[in-house]
């Protein structure tokens, strides 16, 4: 009896070259021949470190950081969570929150690989494809059939899952169930508020794939996530502490639809279907009987074409067009009754050349024209060139963009509790203030308001620069230098004062910022068992109009007595929540009898967190999150009658900060076991 | 013992006699000192309501640039005081809120840079409850507001310089808004937040001689 499991390699060095990456080039291509920087994770390294959820995984991987405050999110080579897009099998998640997706709605249990493309791609995916591309990738044609596992840790958080697969020639069918729950838990001494609040989440996933002739297939694909939080907050409003409590539901739906038709081995084409829709609900009741209701509705329709031309030997063309049509209901809009709509056409366009057999050359554009706010257009170029069988040289420069999100369209938001400060989304900013205006409740405008117009979206400029050099089978470096810069940045912006003295608000593309810095990666095979990897990050980041400023001499911060001083340069910290230095380092052990361990330790230096000390910059003189490294580990067998066992340990060093990092309990175990039934050969 | 008072007032009486003969020779080069004054309370957190809103009793704390010293609230409609404090709201005793020649304007630079008022500078007086002489209003005047963390912190680089009530000048920098001369850390608990706030440490400097230099 031979098991197909068996087949996996367990070197996860020699795979890489071989493996299949289809986000870089939006079509299938070996890792070997992609020009930009990716960086893959396949099931096995999920598995093995006992990831459970999205977050768990990428927060191992180098230049990413999570995020805390509205969900996790992932920040990318300094680039906050909004400009990074999030896709499943190629179609975006939808359901941001003040930018932010919560990465821990998805879960891992069914996922075949991640792929992770660093640098803009806007000019294959369009908006928020800026920093760059997480692709989650999960496959109907699986040689498993059936595969169930159970896992249960600290907080009794458990996580319970169920994979079936059928496959025939012409069919093939792959569902994932997954059922999680934890209790949360509290990291702040004597507090009742929990950090993590209980959460319930179902979570299921249908693939079918029919092959209706040798060169026709037929996808569908459902995915149905269903969040259930109890939440009991605290807000400071004013000075006053107004406790909630009440729940908060979240579902999240996705239906794919794909034909992908074959004529000729040169052409092909592909028309894909998406629907998605993510409803986010808080309904609490404060502690004095007031309810307090939140509602956000964003509903996502695609259809697109994608053509692949196979024109030449070393010529490959590939070019698409597609429409989407999406809306938000929210409370936090005029009329939470009234879906707010934007339409968006496309076409985008990318050619392949291999001139010699050491170059790939890659140039790829796209157009986006946009109901509700300024078109955009992001080209790229990317190039590889393979000096030898071990030096490969990379570069690649492309402009992405983010389109401004509906909030800074249409928010319709005051605050009557604290002050009546009040923002307005640029749709209606002027409309309204002018009818405020008419009923003399505005004091002043100030030169910013009359500045306000259709806003553009942001957007970046990104080179990166790859050498990777691997000397043997049992040796890979690489190092990469990145910079972006971002121009437009919609910033919040004080417009104008009500009679009362009460603040305006609304959006303004103004800001200018960059992020740069250098990777390192290295892997090490110490023999047939035996595996270490690092990673390292430097990141610089800065605000560029601050920084003028403050070259200007007209920023101050305090020194030790309190007392004013002029900022210098070398006191600027850059943009918050950023660390300079990030590491990772891996021990891997796999033997052939199945047994497999790792030791994973993670790093990240201070972080600026609150200004402090009374200028609008970070620098040395504000408050900063203390760097600290976390360390886990995870030890198991595969037997090969199918059973798998598996115990961790998460965060052994116990690291807490409850105010900084709200995600990173302190120290839990877990233990999974796992049993899969393979296909006979 | 009484060899000791007598030497201290005798010492009291020549010193004062040298500063009266430097003022009296240099009439207005004499550099004034400037003085740092801690904690002091302005409309501080006294109880919370059912409703969970902070209490207080909504009364000034008036205080004498020229005497360095808190003036009662008896003495409010008098020149007995300079400036007065309540709550991030800072008046002069001139214009709407009292009966002297207060005035005031923020300037932006280094306390220690601003060794003449600019001749061009315009001094403001109260008009309650529109417009004050010291801008009302985080990031206007002296303080900026954290809506996230809810903490108040006094503006780097931002000097008030103060009309007083008899018409003489003095420059101030404030310093921090806690109790203990040490913003909150964000993560400070809420009840540290509500009941450590609204005290003043600032610095100032007095020129007695009614110069505008300091």
């Amino acid at each position: 009896m031979v098991f197909a499991q068996v087949k996996v390699v367990n070197d996860t060095l020699q795979m890489q070259g071989d493996s299949l990456v289809v986000t870089a080039n939006r079509s299938e291509r070996k890792l070997s021949n992609i020009t930009v920087p990716v960086n893959i994770i396949n099931a096995r390294q999920i598995q093995q470190t006992g990831a459970l959820r999205l977050t768990d995984i990428l927060k191992e991987q180098p230049g990413l950081t999570m995020t805390s405050g509205f969900g996790a999110g992932v920040q990318l080579q300094g680039l906050n969570p909004d400009y990074t897009i999030i896709l499943i099998n190629g179609e975006p998640l939808v359901g941001r929150t003040a930018g932010v997706l919560d990465l821990n709605r998805i879960a891992l249990g069914n996922i075949k690989k991640i792929e992770i493309v660093k640098g803009p791609s806007s000019s294959l995916y369009g908006s928020e494809a800026m920093a760059g591309v997480i692709n989650i990738i999960t496959d109907a044609n699986t040689s498993i059939p059936v595969q169930a596992s159970l896992r249960y840790g600290t907080y009794q958080t458990l996580d319970a899952g169920i994979n079936n697969a059928i496959a025939t020639k012409s069919l093939f069918y792959q569902g994932f169930y997954n059922y999680f729950s934890t209790d949360g838990y509290s990291i702040r001494p004597n507090s009742s508020s929990r950090v993590t609040t209980p959460i319930q989440r179902y979570s299921v996933n249908q693939q079918i794939k029919i092959n209706l002739s040798d060169n026709t297939n037929l996808s569908f694909g459902v995915r149905f996530t269903d969040e259930k939080i109890k939440n009991d907050i605290s807000v400071n409003n004013g000075g006053a502490t107004i406790t909630s409590s009440g729940n908060e539901n979240n579902t999240d739906q996705n239906y794919t639809i794909s034909l992908n038709q074959r004529y000729s081995n040169s052409l092909k084409t592909s028309f894909r279907g998406y629907f998605t829709e993510y409803n986010a609900k808080q309904d609490l009741v404060t502690l004095s009987g007031d309810p307090y209701y939140d509602l956000l509705n964003h509903r996502f329709q695609r259809v697109e074409n994608q053509t692949d031309w196979n024109a030449r030997k070393n010529l490959n063309i590939l070019f698409g067009a597609g429409a989407v049509w999406e809306g938000v209901k929210s409370t936090r809009y005029d009329s939470e009754k009234v879906r707010k709509n934007n339409s968006i056409q496309y076409g985008f366009t990318q050619v392949e050349y291999t001139p010699i057999q050491k170059l790939i050359l890659i140039g790829g554009v796209r157009f986006d024209k946009n109901e509700t706010y300024a078109s955009a257009f992001s080209p790229k170029l990317s190039a590889l060139y393979k000096v030898n069988e071990k030096h490969k040289i990379k570069l690649s420069i492309g402009q992405g963009f983010k389109a401004p999100d509906f909030r800074q369209i249409y928010l319709d938001f005051t605050n009557a509790a604290a002050g009546g400060y009040s923002v307005f989304g640029t749709a209606q900013a002027q409309e309204v203030i002018n009818q405020l205006v008419q009923k003399g409740q505005i004091g002043a405008l100030y030169d910013s308001y009359y500045k306000l117009k259709v806003l553009k979206p942001e957007y970046s400029t990104g080179v990166h620069l790859s050498w990777d050099f691997e000397p043997n089978a049992n040796n890979l470096f690489s190092v990469q230098f990145f910079r972006n810069d971002i121009n437009n940045l919609i910033q919040v912006q004080q417009v104008g004062a009500y009679a009362t003295g009460a603040q305006i608000f609304s959006y303004l593309n103004i800001g200018r910022a960059f992020t740069q810095g250098i990777e390192v990666e290295v892997k090490h095979k110490i023999n047939n068992h035996l595996i270490v990897s690092g990673g390292y990050q430097y990141l610089e980041t800065g605000d560029k109009d601050q920084m003028d400023q403050i070259k200007a001499g007209k920023v101050y911060t305090r020194d030790a007595n309190g007392y004013s001083k002029v900022l210098t340069v070398s006191d600027y910290v850059g943009l918050p929540n950023n660390s300079k230095h990030k590491a990772q380092f891996k021990i891997n052990y796999y033997h052939t009898n199945g047994l497999f361990a790792n030791l994973r330790i993670m790093y990240r230096s201070k972080w600026a967190v609150n200004n402090t000390n009374g200028n609008e910059v970070f620098d040395n003189g504000d408050e900063f999150a203390n760097g600290f490294a976390s360390v886990h580990t995870s030890i198991g067998k595969d037997y090969k009658n199918g059973f798998s066992a598996q115990i961790g340990c998460d965060n052994i060093s116990n690291y807490v900060d409850a105010a900084n990092l709200p995600n990173l309990p302190g120290r839990t175990f877990y233990a999974t076991i796992k049993y899969q039934i393979f296909h006979k050969q | 013992m009484k060899k000791t008072i007598q030497s201290i007032v005798l010492m009291v009486i020549i010193s004062s006699s040298i500063v009266a003969c430097t003022k009296s020779d240099t009439a207005t080069v004499l550099p004034v000192t400037a003085v740092t004054v801690k904690d002091i309370p302005a409309d501080t957190v006294v109880g919370l309501s059912a409703q969970g809103a902070p209490i207080t009793n909504g009364k000034y704390t008036f205080y004498s640039l020229e005497r360095n010293t808190i003036v009662p609230n008896s003495d409010s409609a008098t020149n007995k005081w300079d400036i007065a404090f309540m709550a991030t709201r800072i008046i002069t005793n001139g214009g709407t809120s009292g009966s002297g020649l207060g005035g005031a304007f923020v300037y932006t630079g280094l306390f220690d840079g601003l060794t003449t008022i600019p001749t061009d500078s315009v001094f403001k007086t109260d008009n309650a409850p529109t417009s004050y002489a010291i801008t009302t209003g985080s990031g206007k005047g002296w303080y900026n507001y954290d809506g996230l963390t809810n903490l108040i912190t006094p503006l780097a680089g931002r000097v008030l310089v103060i009309r007083t009530a008899s018409g003489k000048y003095a420059k101030m920098e404030v310093l921090c808004y806690y109790k203990g001369g040490v913003t909150l850390s964000a993560s400070a608990s809420d009840a540290d937040k509500l009941n450590k706030q609204r005290y003043y440490t600032f610095r100032f400097a007095y020129q007695p001689n009614g110069t505008k230099t300091f």
